[in-house]
C-alpha cells in the first residue's frame, strides 16, 4: 500500500513538475514575444498572459512597423524625386516654419549675398500667400539678381489646403537665366535684322526717287554716290549672311592642316593698308615654331581678318599686339588692342548676330554687325575656344584657342 | 539665467547676426545694380535702388532696437558682449553703404542724357567691382568670423583708391577737353567718391570684425602710442 501511495505520489509530483515547467516556459515565451514587439515598436506594453496574445500583439506590432517603414520610404522617394530636380522646392506649414527643403533650394538658406535677397523674397512671398494678402493668392514673379554673376529667378508661391484651412504653402525657385537670354536674342535678332536690311533698302529706294526729280547734275552726281554707298552696305550685308550661312553648314572632313603662322600673315596683309591709313601699330609677336592645326584656310584667315579688322577700326590711332603661343597643347592666337574697349553688360553678346554694343557704334565705322558671329562660328566649327576680355576706355583681348595637330600625324 | 532664457538669449544673438547678414546681402545686390543703372542711365532701375533703401533703413532701425534689447535686459559679457557691439557697427557701415549707393542712383538721375568717354566709364565700372567685391569680403570675414581676412581688408582697399585718383585725373583730362559740362564732371567725381567711401566702410566692417574675435582695435595701437608719449613726456605745469 505505501509503495503505491509512493508511486502515485511520485506520479502526481512528475505531472506537477511538467505542467509547473510548461507553464514556466509559457510565460517566458511571452515575455520574449512582448520584449520583441516593444524592440520593434520602441513602446513598453501591460506583459501579455498568453504567447498566443503575445503572438497576436507581435503581429499588430508588425503591421504598423510595415506601413510605418512604407511610409518613410515613399517619404525618401518624394525626397529624392524633390532633390533630383534642379528647381528649389520648399514648404512651410500654416506658421510659416519651414518644413521641407530639396536640395537645390537649401542654398537659397542663410545665404550671405544675392541668396539673402532670394531669402528675403521667398519669406515675403510665402508670408504674403499664407496671409492671404496677395490677389488669387498666388505669387509669381522674376527676380533679377545682379550677383555678379547676374541671374533671373522665377519665383513662385501658393498655398497649401486641407478641407477648409491653409495647412501651409510651396515655394518653387527655378534659374531661368538661361531662358531669358535666350528670348532677348531672339527679340532683339529680329529687331535688328529688319532693321539693318529695311534701313540702306529704304536710303536707296529715297535716294534714287530724289535722283529722277532733281535737275542740278552736281546733287545728282552726290546723290549717286551715295546710292552707291547703301548699296554697298547692302551687298555687304547680303554677302556676310551669305558667308556665315557657308560656314554654318561647312563640311569639317574637308579640313587640311595648315600654318597658323601664314594664316595670320594672310590676315595681316589684309588689314595692313587699313591700319596704316588709321595710324595703328600692329606687333606680332609669334616665335619661330610653327603651329600647326586642322582646318580650312580661307575660313580662319576670315577669322583672323575680323579680329584684326574689329581692332583696327575701334583703337584710334592705338596698337595692336599679336601673339601667338602653344597653351597645354592647343596653338592660342590672342589679338589685344588699346581701343575703346566693351562695356562689361555687353560683353556676352557681342557675338550674337547684328548685336551692336551702341546704335552706329559700328555702322559708322562699315561694321555688318555679322563679324564676330562669324568668328565664332568658324572657331566652334574648328572645335577651338574664343574668348575675349575688355575693359571700357583700355582696350580688348581677343583669344582663340585651337587644338594643335602634330607634324607626324599628318 | 535659466536653461530656457539661456537658449532664447543665444537664439536672439544668433537672429541678429542672421539678420545683419541679409541686410548685407540686400545692399551688397544694390552695389552692381547701381553701377549698372548708372552706365546705362536706367532711371527705371535707379528709381527701385532708391526705394529700396527705405527697406533697408527699416531693417537697420529693427536691428538697431534689438541689439538695445538684449543689451538693457540680457546684459550681455565679453564675447557676446562684443558681438553686440560689433553688430550695431556693422548695422551702421550696412545702413551707411547702402545710402551711397542711393546717393549713386541719384547721381543717375542728375547726369541723364550726358556721355562719358570710355576710359572714365571703364574706371566706375572697375571702381563699381572693387567696391562690390571689398563688401563682399567684409560681410563673409563677418559671417565667418575670419580675422585674417578682416584685417587684409584694408590693404585689399588700397586697389579701390587707386582707381579712385585714376577715375579723378581722367574726370580732370575729360573737363579740359570740355568733353562734358562742370556740373557732370562733378556729380562724376562725387559718384567715385562714394565707391571710395564704400570700401572705407568695408574696412571699417573689417576692424569691427576683428574686434569681435580678437577684441582688438587699430585705435588701441594709438591709445597705446599717446600713453607711451604721456609717461616719457609729463605735461609740464606753467
Amino acid at each position: 500500500m505505501d509503495a503505491l501511495a509512493l508511486v502515485a505520489l511520485a506520479g502526481l509530483v512528475t505531472v506537477l513538475g511538467v505542467l509547473f515547467v510548461g507553464l514556466r516556459q509559457r510565460q517566458r515565451v511571452s515575455q520574449r514575444l512582448d520584449r520583441l514587439a516593444n524592440r520593434i515598436s520602441g513602446a513598453p506594453s501591460l506583459a501579455s498572459r498568453s504567447p498566443s496574445r503575445a503572438v497576436g500583439r507581435l503581429e499588430q506590432v508588425l503591421e504598423a512597423h510595415e506601413a510605418r517603414q512604407q511610409e518613410d520610404e515613399k517619404q525618401q522617394r518624394y525626397e529624392q524625386v524633390l532633390d533630383a530636380l534642379d528647381v528649389g522646392v520648399v514648404l512651410v506649414d500654416a506658421k510659416g516654419e519651414i518644413t521641407f527643403a530639396n536640395s537645390s533650394a537649401t542654398w537659397f538658406q542663410d545665404g550671405r549675398h544675392s541668396e539673402a535677397v532670394v531669402a528675403q523674397k521667398l519669406q515675403d512671398s510665402l508670408d504674403a500667400v499664407l496671409e492671404g494678402s496677395v490677389t488669387e493668392q498666388q505669387v509669381a514673379e522674376n527676380l533679377v539678381l545682379f550677383g555678379p554673376p547676374k541671374r533671373t529667378l522665377s519665383l513662385f508661391a501658393k498655398p497649401l489646403f486641407t478641407a477648409d484651412s491653409i495647412s501651409g504653402a510651396i515655394a518653387v525657385i527655378r534659374d531661368v537665366t538661361e531662358l531669358e537670354q535666350t528670348n532677348t536674342v531672339r527679340r532683339d535678332f529680329v529687331t535688328n535684322i529688319s532693321h539693318e536690311l529695311r534701313t540702306p533698302i529704304g536710303a536707296v529706294s529715297l535716294l534714287a526717287e530724289t535722283l529722277i526729280d532733281e535737275q542740278d547734275l552736281e546733287v545728282q552726281d552726290s546723290l549717286a554716290k551715295r546710292l552707291i554707298v547703301e548699296a554697298e552696305r547692302l551687298t555687304n550685308t547680303v554677302n556676310d549672311l551669305l558667308e556665315l550661312s557657308e560656314i554654318e553648314h561647312s563640311n569639317t572632313s574637308e579640313y587640311q592642316p595648315l600654318s597658323l603662322h601664314k594664316v595670320v600673315a594672310s590676315a595681316h596683309d589684309r588689314v595692313r593698308a587699313a591700319a596704316s591709313q588709321m595710324g595703328v601699330v600692329i606687333e606680332i609677336t609669334a616665335g619661330d615654331k610653327d603651329y600647326l592645326v586642322c582646318g580650312d584656310r580661307r575660313q580662319l584667315t576670315s577669322a583672323v581678318f575680323n579680329l584684326f579688322d574689329n581692332a583696327v577700326k575701334f583703337s584710334d590711332g592705338g596698337m595692336i599686339s599679336v601673339s601667338l603661343r602653344d597653351e597645354h597643347g592647343r596653338a592660342t592666337l590672342a589679338i589685344a588692342d588699346t581701343g575703346i574697349g566693351i562695356p562689361r553688360r555687353d560683353l556676352d553678346r557681342i557675338f550674337e548676330r547684328f548685336y551692336r554694343v551702341e546704335r552706329g557704334r559700328g555702322r559708322d565705322r562699315g561694321g555688318t554687325g555679322l563679324g564676330l558671329a562669324m568668328v565664332s562660328h568658324i572657331v566652334s566649327n574648328h572645335q577651338g575656344h574664343l574668348k575675349v576680355n575688355s575693359i571700357e576706355g583700355e582696350g580688348s583681348t581677343f583669344t582663340i584657342e585651337l587644338p594643335l595637330v602634330s607634324p607626324q600625324a599628318i | 539665467m535659466t536653461e530656457e532664457l539661456r537658449k532664447s538669449y543665444h537664439d536672439e544673438l544668433e537672429s541678429i547676426r542672421e539678420m545683419i547678414v541679409r541686410m548685407a546681402g540686400l545692399v551688397g545686390e544694390k552695389i552692381p545694380q547701381g553701377t549698372e543703372a548708372f552706365l546705362a542711365g536706367d532711371l527705371a532701375q535707379a528709381q527701385r535702388i532708391i526705394e529700396d533703401d527705405d527697406v533697408i533703413d527699416a531693417m537697420s532701425v529693427e536691428l538697431e532696437e534689438r541689439c538695445y534689447q538684449v543689451l538693457a535686459l540680457q546684459q550681455p559679457m565679453a564675447s557676446d558682449l562684443r558681438a553686440i557691439t560689433t553688430a550695431l557697427w556693422m548695422n551702421a557701415e550696412i545702413e551707411r553703404s547702402g545710402d551711397l549707393m542711393a546717393n549713386i542712383a541719384q547721381a543717375t538721375r542728375r547726369v541723364y542724357g550726358s556721355s562719358f568717354t570710355p576710359v572714365i566709364r571703364g574706371l566706375i565700372a572697375q571702381m563699381g567691382d572693387e567696391a562690390s567685391r571689398l563688401f563682399r569680403l567684409a560681410i563673409d570675414s563677418y559671417a565667418e568670423g575670419n580675422s585674417g581676412l578682416a584685417v587684409a581688408l584694408d590693404d585689399i582697399d588700397d586697389r579701390l583708391d587707386e582707381l579712385h585718383l585714376d577715375a579723378i585725373a581722367a574726370i580732370f583730362e575729360s573737363n579740359r577737353e570740355q568733353v562734358f559740362d562742370l556740373q557732370v564732371g562733378v556729380q562724376l567725381a562725387l559718384v567715385c567718391r562714394f565707391y571710395e567711401r564704400i570700401g572705407d566702410h568695408a574696412v571699417n566692417m573689417g576692424e569691427r570684425v576683428r574686434y569681435m574675435v580678437d577684441g582688438w582695435l587699430p585705435e588701441h595701437s594709438g591709445a597705446l602710442r599717446a600713453q607711451a608719449r604721456a609717461s616719457t613726456n609729463p605735461p609740464t605745469s606753467t
